[in-house]
């Protein structure tokens, strides 16, 4: 993954986290919850649940208003300056409105999460070119954002989250805009950063995602959380997998690959 | 891509993104330089003709007797305490009548008369030839008749005070035009950053939730202000270099031109001009981002 990781337990970990938003809308009440190293979370609920407010207190857009929100071991109340850019390096965020530049190509609005690493030219073209191609983009590479769908601008926002390889990729509603086909194509891309290590926490509502799903799902309901089952004991054996697979780069897949 | 070459593709991004209030930050930035430059050339000028002026600068103390060797010694001192004088001459009343006499040349015999010493004994003080004395002179000639034993002090005063008169407006003119430059280069560049960094709202936002350093945010826009500031200045002082020798050429005839020799400003003025503009420049994006950006 991009960045060391902390030797925390939890990639995640809220404890009694509230959020009040001025003057008094109340977006989390107590919140616990924490997220294994390498796990994917489903956090569901009707819009309104709280659900995107929760991960941006993830990503420090927002600051809690009470408790505890650690993230790769960093408590984010008290990290500031280089250490939050580092840590911010490492966590990919698809966001709910997509927060690209329109007047940018596609190809520029997926290198911008690269270049802040001052990761090479010549792999940032590369890794952007094998996304759009896995996302069905192939020929968009050089399409103003701002003349593509919103399907289309969904899927940019997924490849830029996902393009510096980060440890933790937030999701906020990754396949609102998207059909069934392409829906498969964006959990697909998401399985596989999984297996690689990455942690994924994936606020939805589109039951099709999660219905099927082995992984842990969390619901929200006005803030609290409602219906979720602690985060099982670290998965120790795939802690030392990653340790290994970071360690024998030949195993790097297509989408990791800069070859 | 390393950091370097990072901040460079951004900045040039940017350049190119918003060259039209570039270009006009640009002529900006030039014309203040071209109007800045210009008069500090006449300046340096002027002040270069005054070192050129000769004895019209000697100021003649005239006294009501002959002083002896011991009371020579005491003006000597007092007048060296003023200000520091190229040299001083005693002429005694003897020394004055054969000065006239040899000025009168055939019509000496109108002299014939007279006593040897009707003539005052004086002290001739050459001021050392610099702006700054002329700009004292005044002063000094009335330090000058304040001393015991002092009849009159004469210099060229209609001749020093016009002189010193213009120059004076000169120091004032290029106070003002260097003020102007400090202001329009460093409010219009601050200016100019304000406006992309708004325009660049959004991606500033994304730039800092993809975890972007606060030098890779901010470098680009100092340096777009440095590279405005000396694309701008050299421009100016290209553009001055180019009027001073068309002056040069067109007024070759003219007997100001023939009397003074005008010369262009060496070599690490134009430099210091243009660093200095490029600092400015620098200084206004500086404080702009870092009232945006809160960095």
């Amino acid at each position: 993954m991009n960045s060391q990781s902390n030797n925390s337990r939890y990639m995640v970990d809220l404890v009694k986290v509230s959020k009040i938003y001025l003057p008094d809308i109340q977006a989390l009440t107590d919140v616990s919850l924490s997220v294994n190293r390498g796990e994917i979370l489903f956090l569901i609920g009707k819009s309104g649940a709280g659900k995107s407010t929760l991960l941006r207190l993830l990503s420090r857009m927002d600051k809690q208003t009470k408790g505890v929100v650690e993230v790769d071991g960093h408590d984010l109340s008290k990290i500031a300056g280089g250490k939050l850019q580092r840590l911010r390096r490492n966590i990919g965020f698809a966001f709910q409105d997509f927060k690209l530049l329109p007047d940018k190509t596609v190809a520029q609005n997926i290198a911008v999460a690269m270049e802040v690493s001052y990761t090479r030219s010549s792999v940032i073209r590369m890794r952007t070119k094998k996304l759009l191609h896995h996302l069905g983009l192939a020929d968009k590479y050089n399409t103003p954002a701002c003349e593509l769908s919103r399907g289309e601008q969904q899927r940019v926002s997924i490849a830029r989250a996902v393009a510096n390889n980060p440890g933790l990729i937030l999701a906020d509603e990754p396949t609102g805009n998207l059909d069934r086909e392409t829906t498969q194509l964006v959990m697909d891309l998401f399985r596989k950063y999984n297996e690689r290590g990455a942690t994924l926490v994936i606020a939805t509502h589109d039951e099709s995602i999660y219905r099927d799903t082995d992984h842990r799902i969390i619901e929200l309901r006005e803030g609290r959380i409602v219906n979720g089952h602690p985060a099982p004991e670290p998965d120790h054996a795939f802690a030392d997998r990653m340790d290994e697979e970071q360690g024998s780069p030949e195993e790097d897949d297509l989408w990791m690959s800069d070859q | 891509m390393n950091f370097i070459i990072a901040v460079f593709t951004q900045t040039f991004r940017n350049l190119f993104q918003t060259w039209s209030a570039q270009l006009l930050t640009l002529i900006t930035i030039t014309l203040s330089v071209l109007i800045f430059a210009f008069f500090y050339l006449i300046y340096t000028n002027v002040q270069h003709a005054g070192q050129q002026l000769d004895d019209d600068l000697r100021l003649v103390i005239y006294l009501d007797e002959e002083p002896a060797e011991e009371m020579q010694e005491e003006y000597r001192k007092k007048i060296v305490k003023f200000d520091k004088v190229e040299r001083i001459e005693f002429v005694s009343s003897k020394e004055a009548y054969g000065r006239f006499a040899a000025q009168l040349e055939e019509d000496r015999d109108v002299l014939e008369d007279m006593p040897r010493d009707f003539l005052p004994p004086s002290i001739e003080v050459y001021p050392v030839r610099s702006l700054d004395t002329l700009t004292k002179i005044k002063r000094f000639s009335d330090y000058l008749v304040s001393l015991p034993g002092v009849l009159k002090v004469q210099y060229g005063r209609e001749w020093v005070e016009r002189f010193y008169t213009f120059v004076k407006l000169l120091r004032i003119i290029v106070f003002l035009s260097g003020s102007l430059l400090i202001l329009t280069t460093t409010f219009m560049v601050a200016n100019t950053i304000r406006l992309t960094l708004l325009s660049r709202k959004d991606e500033l936002e994304l730039l800092r939730l993809v975890g972007a350093s606060t030098h890779y945010i901010r470098l680009p826009f100092f340096l777009e202000g440095a590279l405005q500031g000396f694309i701008g200045s050299a421009a100016g002082m290209a553009a001055l270099f180019l009027l001073f020798n068309w002056i040069k050429l067109r007024f070759a005839v003219s007997s100001i031109f023939q009397l003074f020799e005008f010369t262009f400003f060496p070599f690490p003025v134009v430099i210091a001009i243009i660093v200095i503009s490029s600092l400015l420049c620098a200084g206004g994006s500086f404080s702009s981002t870092r009232k945006f950006l809160q960095l």
